[in-house]
């Protein structure tokens, strides 16, 4: 599904350079659920974000779905990861002034899907993921968990085939991150691949593959 | 998609309280004062424009000169002037006359009521034809036939005779009757034309010895149109008009123009009109005030839009992540700002509505909010128009275009090109608030040095009435001073009034009576040079009752048989015609009649201070001094017009009697001045009022942003004193940035304006200091309430909340 190959990314601060990442050889497969794993500074999240092409690399070859990614232009990036990527983060990043529902409906607009086949497809996960009951309600008026809930819904409303998740446990309880977890394994059954950075070995034992980053360098 | 986009602007704006409101309240008084000000300025620019035809119409215009340094441009012409135009020039479609009736009000007798109607004219049969005007009741045909006719506006039909259709009703003006023909629209706004009654020349003309008067082609009473061929080349036509003159004339000293008819509004160079003109240079100056206003406003707009972009960034970011497109989120900010703008737009029509009639008072015009003219909403959609426009872009674009992980790194997105521009717009808009802070001081100062300047004598306490010359023109010239001076001693024995003084001029405030010639002579004068000189013809009771200084020699004596051929200078007379000295006992000859030069007063103001003092001779005494100016005891004001009414009733029963005082004929002469005075003061009241609510939100935003470092640094032992300089600093160098701006340009700006008068002040440098402080006083105030806000928070729990 993807495949990255001899990945660098510096920063320059004054005559030094930096590295966040250093040689990063990665291939994920569908359906495969990977955890990146490693202390603070290691470059995890930058590794996602370049995974999820929100952020640029200075080096290498990354293919997405034969794509080349190194060599699109802005705009197919974005229109890459719409179609295919889901993004879940640790601080949720719900937008405040919209409810529950229309949260969720977000990225539909953005792909121009019908009225009527959004309201059925956000009715769809809402009953799946039992919050209906909470479909009018602001993100400020839930619970951490329940906004986690709500983040991942928005992620798998336009049904993409890979899911990118930042710490999504890492602003919840364990009771709470449990339940988010399982809705992670649960997905992946369905064939889902999920790429997850987090701190947990428990969290990353819900993965079918753990890469252990160090110094922006995979172990 | 566009759903979506208002449900999160409109949700937006509610949680964004107070920012919303000075957004939308700011906005919605920026517009209101410009959608007045467009009205009023498209209202200048459309003069006239609404007869049919009104490009092939003209005026004719005359220029005399006078002497070889003067031209005298006149409105009017001689009467028959029109009627060879239109046999002779086959350019010449058409032809009307109208001639604004006598010196004064009217007096109306409606069943033995007397009303005083100002605006009266004699008009032509062609009249109607040249010009459009609605009749609602009666014709012109009527009014054509029948010489002793009148046709009222629609609003003194209803002072007069109610909702009645007043055709037929009869009105008597001094013995004659005239009969009610029609009833008109009330003249348009935009009409030169402001007369509230019509009658037909014919009855002016009916009169013998009008009749003759008028046929004179030294007089010139007419203002006369001319309707062309769409063809036509109105100078050709002009130097046809002048031969006509040219023939009846001996002098060749005129020479004829022509004026379109919808530029007469801006007509400039009259030395007197019927016509209320204006000035487009004027006009220029406050739609471009107008244009600031909005443009003041709209910076708030953008000023708090972009400050609250962090704010919005985590929206953007997301909304990019989850697969929005920079154009998608671009059209939602601009749906935001067109939105805001339709709001303030709506608050903007109930302020508007709310103003107008203050605003119709202050601009005596009568406009009116139709939702059904073109006109209006041209004017609103302009304005929305340029709000939109100047509100929307910058901040879509700088909203739109953030890249969506540097919000969640915490990376300020609001770099330091943003906050530079941001400062900038402060910088903008109070360099024009302290401009038109400048410029209110001056004009301010200005008008109180009118008022300084002509205090010799008090205005309050002189009042002037005059006998119509259709009175004394019954007495022979000899028994004139007789009557006159029987009413002066009648008046003089009521306790009430104090002195009295029988003169030519009708006005010591604003004296328009000049005359040139060879008949003015002294020796060592040059023969071509014959200055217009201002002549009164007094008494010697003038002296006195105006405060006049001798420089040298004497006034008039009672009973001094000889001063009768004697004159007066002032001393610009003197210096002007350079009298040789001794210039007491100097020979001088005034129209005709020679004398001596017994005295010379102090220069004093007899006209508006936009014009320097002329030379002014003062002679005694004469059959057609008929003017009265009365000077009442202190504190006597009511009781003396009383007694100057029981004095007049005595002399003229027949005759209303109407007078007026010097200190209300001194604010009339001023009024345009005062005018714009006060639109000045009330555009820089709203445009620092508009200013300041940006500020504020400024204020609160730095506030906030730097809540972190506030905290530690009240940590670390700053005291609340430390913290508000902190804050405020920031904004004191932006408004000191503003001065250095706005004093050159209001400098150059008032200097211009005092160019308009002759005697003026100078513009001391403490004004510029008053108005520094005034805009750092009222700044500081508006940053310090957010200041002290933040500077007395508790620290741990602006620590905590990061």
């Amino acid at each position: 599904m993807l495949d990255l190959k001899g990945i660098y990314k510096w920063v320059n601060t004054g005559n030094n350079r930096t590295f966040i990442l250093k040689d990063i050889n990665l291939s994920v497969k569908e359906g495969e659920f990977v955890s990146i794993m490693g202390p603070s500074g290691s470059g995890k999240s930058t590794l996602l974000n370049i995974i999820g092409m929100l952020d640029e690399f200075n080096e290498g070859e990354y293919n997405f779905f034969h794509e080349p990614v190194h060599k699109l232009k802005e705009k197919q990036r974005s229109a890459l990861y719409k179609q295919y990527i889901g993004f879940v983060f640790q601080a949720y990043h719900l937008i405040d002034e919209l409810t529950v529902y229309e949260n969720i409906e977000t990225p539909l607009i953005y792909q121009d899907i019908k009225a009527s086949e959004r309201k059925a497809m956000v009715a769809d996960i809402l009953d799946r993921f039992n919050i209906v009951g909470k479909k009018d309600l602001f993100p400020t008026q839930l619970s951490g968990g329940q906004q986690q809930l709500v983040g991942i819904a928005r992620a798998l409303i336009a049904k993409p085939r890979l899911i990118l998740a930042d710490e999504p446990t890492g602003n919840l309880n364990s009771k709470q991150g449990e339940e988010i977890m399982g809705l992670f394994s649960e997905l992946n059954k369905e064939g889902v691949a999920i790429i997850q950075v987090t701190h947990s070995e428990k969290n990353a034992s819900y993965g079918s593959k753990v890469i252990n980053l160090l110094d922006g360098r995979i172990q | 998609m566009i759903k979506h986009y208002l449900k999160t602007a409109w949700r937006n704006l509610l949680r964004q309280g107070s920012s919303s409101f000075i957004n939308i309240g700011g906005l919605s008084i920026g517009m209101a004062a410009a959608i007045l000000i467009f009205l009023w300025v498209k209202n200048e620019f459309t003069f006239d424009n609404y007869h049919k035809d009104a490009n092939q119409v003209y005026r004719v215009k005359n220029y005399l000169a006078i002497n070889k340094n003067d031209t005298w441009v006149w409105e009017t012409s001689p009467y028959l002037l029109g009627e060879n135009a239109k046999q002779q020039i086959p350019e010449v479609l058409n032809m009307c006359r109208i001639s604004p009736m006598g010196w004064g009000a009217q007096h109306f007798n409606i069943k033995g009521q007397f009303y005083a109607e100002e605006a009266c004219a004699y008009v032509d049969s062609e009249w109607f034809n040249v010009f459009d005007y609605k009749f609602i009741h009666g014709n012109p045909s009527d009014f054509n036939q029948h010489p002793f006719s009148l046709i009222l506006t629609e609003s003194k039909s209803k002072k007069y005779f109610g909702n009645d259709d007043p055709v037929g009703r009869v009105i008597r003006m001094d013995t004659v009757d005239y009969q009610v023909r029609g009833v008109i629209k009330d003249n348009p706004v935009n009409s030169s034309f402001q007369f509230d009654v019509l009658i037909p020349l014919a009855a002016r003309t009916s009169n013998p010895g009008n009749k003759k008067n008028d046929e004179s082609w030294g007089n010139f009473n007419y203002l006369t149109f001319l309707k062309l061929v769409p063809s036509a080349d109105p100078v050709k036509v002009a130097a046809k008009l002048k031969a006509i003159i040219a023939r009846q004339r001996d002098e060749d000293n005129l020479q004829v123009g022509l004026i379109g008819l919808q530029d007469l509004r801006f007509e400039n160079d009259l030395q007197q009109s019927v016509m209320q003109h204006s000035d487009k240079q004027v006009t220029y100056i406050f739609a471009a005030l107008g244009i600031l206003l909005l443009l003041i406003a709209c910076i708030n707009y953008v000023n708090l839009t972009t400050a609250r972009a962090m704010l919005r960034a985590k929206e953007v970011s997301i909304k990019k992540i989850v697969g929005a497109e920079k154009r998608q989120l671009f059209i939602q900010f601009i749906t935001e700002a067109v939105m805001i703008s339709l709001l303030a737009l709506l608050l903007t029509l109930c302020i508007t509505q709310l103003a107008l009639p203050l605003f119709n008072k202050f601009t005596e015009k009568n406009f009116t909010l139709s939702f059904t003219s073109p006109g209006l909403w041209l004017v609103i959609g302009g304005t929305l128009l340029v709000t939109i426009l100047l509100t929307s872009i910058y901040p879509a674009v700088l909203l739109s275009s953030f890249k969506p992980l540097s919000v969640f790194r915490g990376v300020n997105i609001l770099k330091v090109k943003n906050a530079s521009l941001r400062k900038g717009l402060v910088v903008v808009q109070f360099s024009i608030s302290i401009v038109l802070i400048v410029g209110t001081i001056v004009m301010y100062r200005q008008l109180q040095f009118i008022n300084r300047q002509n205090t010799a004598y008090d205005r309050s306490q002189l009042m002037s009435f005059f006998v119509p010359y259709k009175i004394l023109g019954k007495y022979e010239k000899d028994m004139r001073p007789q009557l006159t001076g029987s009413v002066k001693k009648e008046l003089i024995s009521e306790t009430s009034i104090e002195d009295v003084s029988v003169l030519n001029q009708g006005s010591v405030i604003n004296m328009d009576g000049f005359s040139s010639g060879d008949s003015n002579d002294w020796d060592g004068r040059e023969k071509d040079f014959t200055p217009a000189i201002g002549f009164f013809y007094a008494d010697t009771s003038f002296k006195k009752i105006l405060n006049l200084e001798m420089k040298e020699g004497r006034w008039y004596e009672t009973g001094n048989v000889s001063d009768k051929h004697n004159s007066i200078l002032n001393e610009t007379a003197v210096r002007e015609f350079n009298i040789r000295k001794p210039v007491i006992g100097q020979r001088f000859v005034s129209q005709g009649d020679t004398g001596v030069i017994i005295g010379v007063v102090k220069d004093f103001f007899y006209k508006s201070l936009h014009e320097k003092i002329g030379p002014v001779v003062i002679r005694i005494e004469n059959e057609y001094n008929s003017n009265f100016l009365v000077k009442t005891a202190p504190g006597k004001i009511i009781a003396a017009t009383e007694s100057a009414e029981k004095v007049w009733k005595k002399f003229f029963p027949a005759e209303p009697f109407s007078y007026k005082f010097l200190n209300e004929e001194f604010d009339k002469l001023y009024h345009a001045d005062r005018k714009v005075s006060v639109l000045i003061w009330i555009f820089s009241g709203i445009a620092i009022f508009i200013s300041c609510l940006g500020l504020f939100g400024l204020a609160a935003f730095t506030a906030e942003r730097r809540v972190k470092e506030i905290g530690i640094r009240k940590i670390l032992g700053a005291g609340v004193p430390n913290i508000v300089s902190l804050l405020s600093r920031e904004f004191v160098y932006m408004v000191l940035l503003s001065m250095v701006i706005a004093f050159p340009v209001a400098w150059l700006a008032m200097n211009k304006w005092l160019q308009n008068f002759a005697y003026k002040i100078n513009i001391a440098w403490w004004i510029f200091l008053v108005a520094a402080v005034i805009a750092l006083a009222i700044a500081l105030l508006t940053i310090s309430y957010q200041a002290i806000k933040a500077a007395i928070a508790n620290p741990v729990k602006s620590l905590r909340t990061e």
